[in-house]
């Protein structure tokens, strides 16, 4: 089976859907279930004792787990020096943290196996350092350094760990931003335009193929840099 | 579970993981420079204590803040580990 966090929303529920599409056994791990449509367990990433609670309840399935997609994440498009404390702590807790605390406590169920893959959520903000994204980017690239590392820890019980990072993808965390802001953005990827949800879910099912077993520690910037 | 129960049951386990390669004491370091055991052998032995603790009907717990803490870490010492383990036994 295979692990999203975020599922209820956003790229995380894209990514369920897609998994599920395809004939995968997908657990979501969303803070709230009520409603999903979906095997899942409720779970709150940036809470130590509920991401715990949550790898017991997946270990006592007593099922291999083909991956982990760390998708849940937060953000806030703004300058440093207008961002608030609680949303500095916010960014950090969820997208760093709770990244964090997902690969550490459901790493031994796929130490176990020696096998599978973890799947994190970067951000193209971190590649090209874009204005106005200072603690959202810096919170994603703690991700993407914790994940490059964890994947040389991972490496000799053959776990892959690999991130993905999109540009301005249209979920709920780019509400508010105009076209025109997102086209600044593109103009600076290699393929200049936007991508979709879609295009984020054939990285994913790229990253889980058999033939992607050589790719690890790697960061995969979405539309390239 | 007693103490010498636990114990046996680690050495046991730290000797599977050490191919029985090296004699085995209570006082042995399971972390820090001086250990025998690698990350990976380390690993193995913590998942061979999960299996062992599952046939004794008890859930070991090596991802707990006693195992991380530096100080007083449950790796400290083959005798720390197995005095970790009959703790678990009893909750």
């Amino acid at each position: 089976m295979i692990i999203v966090t975020g599922a209820s929303r956003g790229l995380g529920q894209a990514i369920t859907e897609r998994l599920i599409e395809r004939g995968e056994e997908v657990i979501g791990l969303a803070r709230n279930t009520s409603g999903l449509n979906i095997n899942a367990i409720e779970c709150d990433v940036s809470d130590y004792a509920s991401v715990k609670n949550a790898s017991k309840e997946v270990k006592r399935m007593k099922k291999p787990v083909k991956a982990f997609i760390n998708a849940a994440g937060v953000a806030s498009m703004n300058m440093a020096v207008t961002t608030n404390e609680s949303t500095v702590q916010k960014l950090i807790q969820t997208n760093l943290v709770g990244t964090i605390y997902c690969c550490q406590l459901f790493a031994p169920i796929m130490l176990r196996q020696k096998q599978g893959s973890f799947i994190n959520f970067s951000t193209i903000a971190v590649a090209l350092a874009l204005k106005g994204e200072s603690v959202y980017a810096a919170s994603k690239a703690g991700v993407e350094s914790f994940s490059r590392t964890f994947a040389r820890e991972m490496a000799d019980f053959n776990v892959r760990v690999n991130c993905i990072a999109p540009g301005p993808i249209r979920t709920d965390l780019l509400r508010g931003i105009t076209d025109a802001q997102i086209g600044k953005i593109t103009s600076q990827q290699v393929i200049q335009k936007q991508f979709q949800k879609s295009d984020v879910c054939d990285l994913v099912e790229l990253l889980l193929d058999e033939k992607a077993t050589s790719l690890s520690g790697q960061v995969l910037n979405v539309g390239g840099v | 579970m007693n103490i010498e129960q636990a114990k046996e049951i680690v050495i046991s386990a730290i000797n599977t993981a050490l191919e029985g390669k090296a004699e085995i004491t209570e006082d042995m370091q399971l972390i820090g420079g001086e250990s025998l055991l690698d990350s990976m052998r380390l690993v193995e032995v913590c998942l061979a204590l999960e299996d062992l603790a599952d046939e004794h009907g008890f859930e070991f717990d090596w991802t707990s803040e006693a195992a991380m803490s530096k100080s007083r870490s449950m790796f400290r010492s083959v005798g720390a580990l197995a005095e970790e383990f009959a703790n678990q036994s009893e909750v």
